[in-house]
């Protein structure tokens, strides 16, 4: 596993005097030894660096008063009335509210349908039509004119992250790679020097307690209303559906107090913290999910899902049976997110590179061993996966190389011996789909992943297009995950 | 070690209480599963009475929730359309229960193939990840994959009556009984709850004025949606009965049952049997798209959003019933809201058989009892009413549950077409069909396990 250390205390300022060409992101990771290059790069640096930075600030603090003989405690909590929020951060809440009212001009669609609601489209539209203005309205220009002489604009840049965190229109899905496009969005903004200089933590707080779960609460009002398919959906081995960051800032939000960063324990739980067992009981979910991302993403589980907690969600179920406490949980989902999410191909592999998240080497990065993770990963050598489950990362239909040697139960003879030690680890945890395909629609092929189903109002019939007449395949009222191939469909209509 | 006999029936009663069985017993399992599957063609053929399934997902306690509501091995004859495994808790009991079934009691218990049934799709799905963790290696998952390269792809139904025999269960609470057709009427279709009860009932009709009447604005508790009007062979309440036996109306097609549906490179049913079908469900190709295509509301081929198989139309499936002499065609693979859903004037049905799919879609399930041609006596009788509480007197497609609706309103009629399509009439008359709706098995009675070691991110 890629270390877990983060290089940097915070996420480096661009220097505004400093030349700087912009360019408009692109993906450059398509296949299983891009994933292994992403995760030597200055771009995966970055992001590692601001999750440690968001996650820390989250820490309670340790508050010292010279009159108190022993130090308080402060923790953050969801809607504290102690955390000021700046006003780009209160902009960029504004600009949330206001994706958040196009829901409203966007009724779901009424007629049949298969799975995700059509109407999502219509709202992923609008957005796409106003988020330009948006920006303008909401976030200072001052941040956009840095010395750029191209023609790309750092506004441009930063768009292609905020236009990609809310889903896919075409497969009417969400996931935790349009989650991690969200935190990029943020890290660019950081970078651009949009949030004013703080001390202990004051800045990541609130952009996480300001932003970040603004931007979930909207991401679950999209999901209820379009019915919106997790991206890659492992059923219940899975950690989430949809989500991961709520995992890592409220483990963090429960964890022993700190003076700063360098005092983060990796045990031990804040004193009026719940019980991490605690997740499946209903009333003390109802009760946290108003102060604690944790709970308020479990909260959120139960509003979509009847049935036993353990049954539905395993893995959170177990984590729940952790015994040393909300910082060792933190730590795991820390780790679990550097190995479930960004070094997942299906995840990662429409992150777009730029001139602020860069897919350049990063000189100070560990080399990093042939781990589980990128064992695991479509390579362009004929190695076989690993762990099955890795999903297929290349496009068999161009491939019939790799298609050849994709056969899982085949790797036992081939796959080198860390690959079978990984693969003989009880991690089913996978809180990522694999983005590409849809996951929960119809069952997708796996492979079909790289490709988009056709666009709506295509030539050949758009299968989303509701059917409209009576006889139309019923369907579904909540998401409902049918399956695609994972391959995408390449192929043209017979006749 | 063996399975046969008496460990056999242990491995039975240990899975019907949803304990897995040791690996070593999977394989063994596996390994005499495949020296049967070999045997079968790919398209199984298939004696009425049956009683078709589609999706479990495993959904274990829903299974035995179905085998409450269907009635158990042996004494009722299963066909089970695929995809028992993926997304739920319980793929691995689910699926190695059924495959014990198939083996004590071969000729009781059809399985084909599902597109879950495959190696890369169960990486993704879920079933590998299940594996992993109830037995920490693969090798289980990897015996089940190589079982699923054995399923048959289709199988056909012959000898299936064209009327049921009414049951003589109660009507269901909300069921005017004033609605229902005449008693001497051919009953085409019929819709029981959970408790046996009657929820809909219609006459076979030739009349397309009566689909106008089940199509009807009024509350078809008032307006008699199918009125016993006289059939093609004799007037109402003289010879529909007795055209089950002799007359030309007797002679059903057969019923094909498929995971997915249609391809375009199958226009016979004998161009199924011709695949090499003992292979990994390949990305294309006829094989690929029986597990993966799906019908719609389109004229001839369309690109499936799954990005496998086809869509395809009503046009399609004509042709293909009348060419191969099929009155209808039985597949799985999406979700209705309802449990059933009868399309393009009623040549093929889709049902689903996992309720509350995935823990919150909030649907019903459904299977459906094909009779015996002649006696009409080819469902198993059993007593209903073991289930207290939450009972009748529900609505079809209402997503509430028993005991939340306020009964039949005005909806009802819209459901009820949304069910049956918009049309009875088609070509060649289809057999009696007797639907059973079932929701999700209650939960209180599963207890909390203890929890699992957490994977090693949490160490």
């Amino acid at each position: 596993m890629a270390s877990l250390k983060s290089p940097r205390e915070s996420l480096e300022v661009l220097d505004p005097t400093a030349e700087h060409t912009f360019i408009l992101p692109v993906k450059r990771i398509h296949d299983g030894d891009d994933v292994s290059f992403f995760l030597a790069s200055r771009a995966y640096a970055d992001i590692m660096t601001f999750i440690f930075q968001l996650n820390a600030s989250m820490f309670p603090r340790k508050i010292v008063d010279e009159a108190e003989s022993s130090p308080s405690t402060k923790e953050w909590k969801l809607q504290d009335p102690d955390v000021s929020f700046p006003p780009i951060v209160l902009n960029l809440a504004k600009l949330l509210d206001t994706l958040n009212a196009i829901i409203d001009e966007v009724p779901p669609d009424l007629g049949p349908r298969r799975f995700g609601n059509v109407s999502f489209r219509k709202w992923y539209d609008l957005v796409k039509e106003r988020v330009s203005g948006l920006i303008d309205q909401h976030i200072p220009s001052e941040i956009f004119t840095s010395s750029s002489t191209a023609e790309v604009t750092a506004k441009a840049e930063l768009e292609a992250y905020l236009i990609g965190s809310f889903g896919s229109s075409q497969r009417l899905d969400y996931g935790t790679g349009h989650e991690l496009s969200f935190l990029a969005f943020l890290g660019c903004l950081w970078k651009l020097g949009a949030f004013p200089e703080t001390e202990n933590g004051g800045q990541e707080r609130a952009i996480v307690l300001g932003v970040i779960e603004p931007y979930l609460q909207l991401i679950r009002r999209l999901i209820l209303m379009y019915t919106l398919e997790p991206a890659g959906s492992h059923g219940v081995w899975g950690l989430d559906d949809h989500s991961f960051l709520p995992y890592i800032f409220g483990s963090a939000q429960f964890s022993p107090a700190i003076s700063s960063p360098s005092e983060i324990v990796t045990e031990g739980s804040l004193p009026n913290a719940p019980n991490p067992s605690d997740v499946a009981k209903l009333n003390v979910v109802e009760r946290e999910r108003q102060r604690n991302m944790y709970f308020s993403a479990i909260g959120f589980i139960y509003d979509v899902k009847k049935g036993p907690f353990w049954e539905h969600s395993p893995i959170l179920f177990d984590i729940s049976g952790v015994k040393a406490g909300w910082a060792k949980i933190n730590k795991g989902m820390l780790k679990m997110y550097n190995a479930e999410v960004l070094s997942k191909f299906p995840v990662v592999q429409h992150f777009p590179f730029g001139s602020i998240f860069v897919w350049e080497r990063d000189p100070a990065a560990i080399t990093i061993a042939q781990s589980v993770h990128t064992a695991n990963q479509p390579s362009k050598t004929v190695t076989p996966s690993a762990r099955p489950q890795a999903p297929p990362l290349r496009d068999p239909l161009t491939e019939t190389a790799s298609q050849s040697t994709r056969a899982p139960w085949a790797g036992a003879g081939g796959m080198p011996p860390a690959a079978l030690a990984g693969a003989s680890s009880r991690v089913p945890a996978r809180a990522t789909a694999p983005m590409p395909s849809g996951p929960n629609q119809p069952t997708k092929a796996p492979w079909a992943s790289a490709t988009p189903v056709p666009p709506p109002g295509g030539t050949t019939t758009a299968p989303w297009a509701t059917p409209g007449g009576t006889g139309a395949p019923s369907t579904l009222q909540s998401g409902v995950p049918s399956t695609r191939a994972p391959w995408a469909n390449k192929r043209p209509p017979p006749s | 070690m063996s399975i046969g006999g008496s460990d056999l029936d242990k491995a039975i009663t240990q899975l019907r209480a949803c304990r897995p069985i040791p690996e070593n017993q999977v394989r063994e399992l596996c390994y005499k599963a495949r020296e049967l599957l070999i045997e079968e063609g790919n398209v199984v053929g298939v004696d009425a009475p049956v009683t078709i399934c589609g999706d479990i997902h495993g959904q274990f306690h829903d299974l035995m929730e179905l085998f409450r509501v269907g009635g158990d091995v042996p004494d009722t004859n299963y066909l089970f359309m695929g995809d028992f495994v993926d997304r739920g808790f319980y793929s691995l009991e689910s699926f190695l229960l059924l495959l014990c079934l198939k083996v004590r009691y071969p000729d009781r218990i059809t399985l084909i193939r599902g597109n879950h049934e495959s190696r890369q799709i169960t990486t993704v799905y879920g079933f590998y990840d299940e594996c992993l963790r109830k037995y920490g290696s693969a090798n289980v998952w990897r015996y089940c994959c190589e079982v699923f390269d054995y399923l048959a792809l289709g199988a056909l139904v012959s000898g299936a009556a064209t009327s049921l025999s009414p049951t003589d269960g109660p009507i269901a609470d909300n069921t005017n009984i004033d609605s229902l057709p005449d008693p001497d009427s051919e009953i085409e279709i019929e819709t029981l709850n959970a408790n046996g009860e009657i929820m809909y009932r219609y006459a076979r009709n030739s009349d397309s004025q009566s689909n106008t009447a089940s199509q009807g604005t009024s509350n078809p508790a008032s307006s008699s949606p199918i009125a016993p009007t006289p059939s093609r062979t004799g007037p109402a309440g003289t010879g529909a009965t007795s055209s089950a036996n002799g007359s030309s109306r007797n002679d059903t097609g057969a019923v094909l049952c498929v995971h997915g549906g249609l391809s375009p490179l199958i226009d016979t049913i004998d161009k199924i049997r011709l695949l090499d079908r003992k292979q990994e469900v390949p990305h294309e190709g006829a094989m690929c798209d029986l597990l993966w295509s799906d019908p719609d509301e389109i004229d001839g081929w369309g690109l499936s959003p799954r990005g496998a198989g086809f869509l395809f139309g009503a046009d399609i499936v004509k042709c293909f019933n009348h060419k191969n002499d099929l009155s209808l065609i039985a597949r799985a693979h999406q979700l209705v809201m309802e449990g059933f859903k009868e399309m393009f004037e009623s040549t093929i049905v889709t049902v689903w058989s996992a309720p509350n799919y995935c823990y919150r879609c909030g649907n019903v399930a459904a299977i459906l009892e094909l009779g015996e041609d002649g006696s009409n006596a080819g469902f198993v009788r059993r007593s209903n009413g073991e289930r207290g509480g939450g009972g009748g007197g529900w609505v079809l497609g209402s997503n509430d549950g028993p005991n939340r609706n306020g009964g039949g309103g005005p909806n009802d009629n819209r459901r009820l077409s949304s069910v049956l399509g918009d049309s009875m009439q088609r070509t060649r008359d289809g057999p009696g069909r007797r639907y059973r709706v079932f929701e999700a098995a209650p939960q209180d009675s599963r207890g909390m396990p203890a929890k699992k070691p957490v994977a090693d991110y949490f160490l």
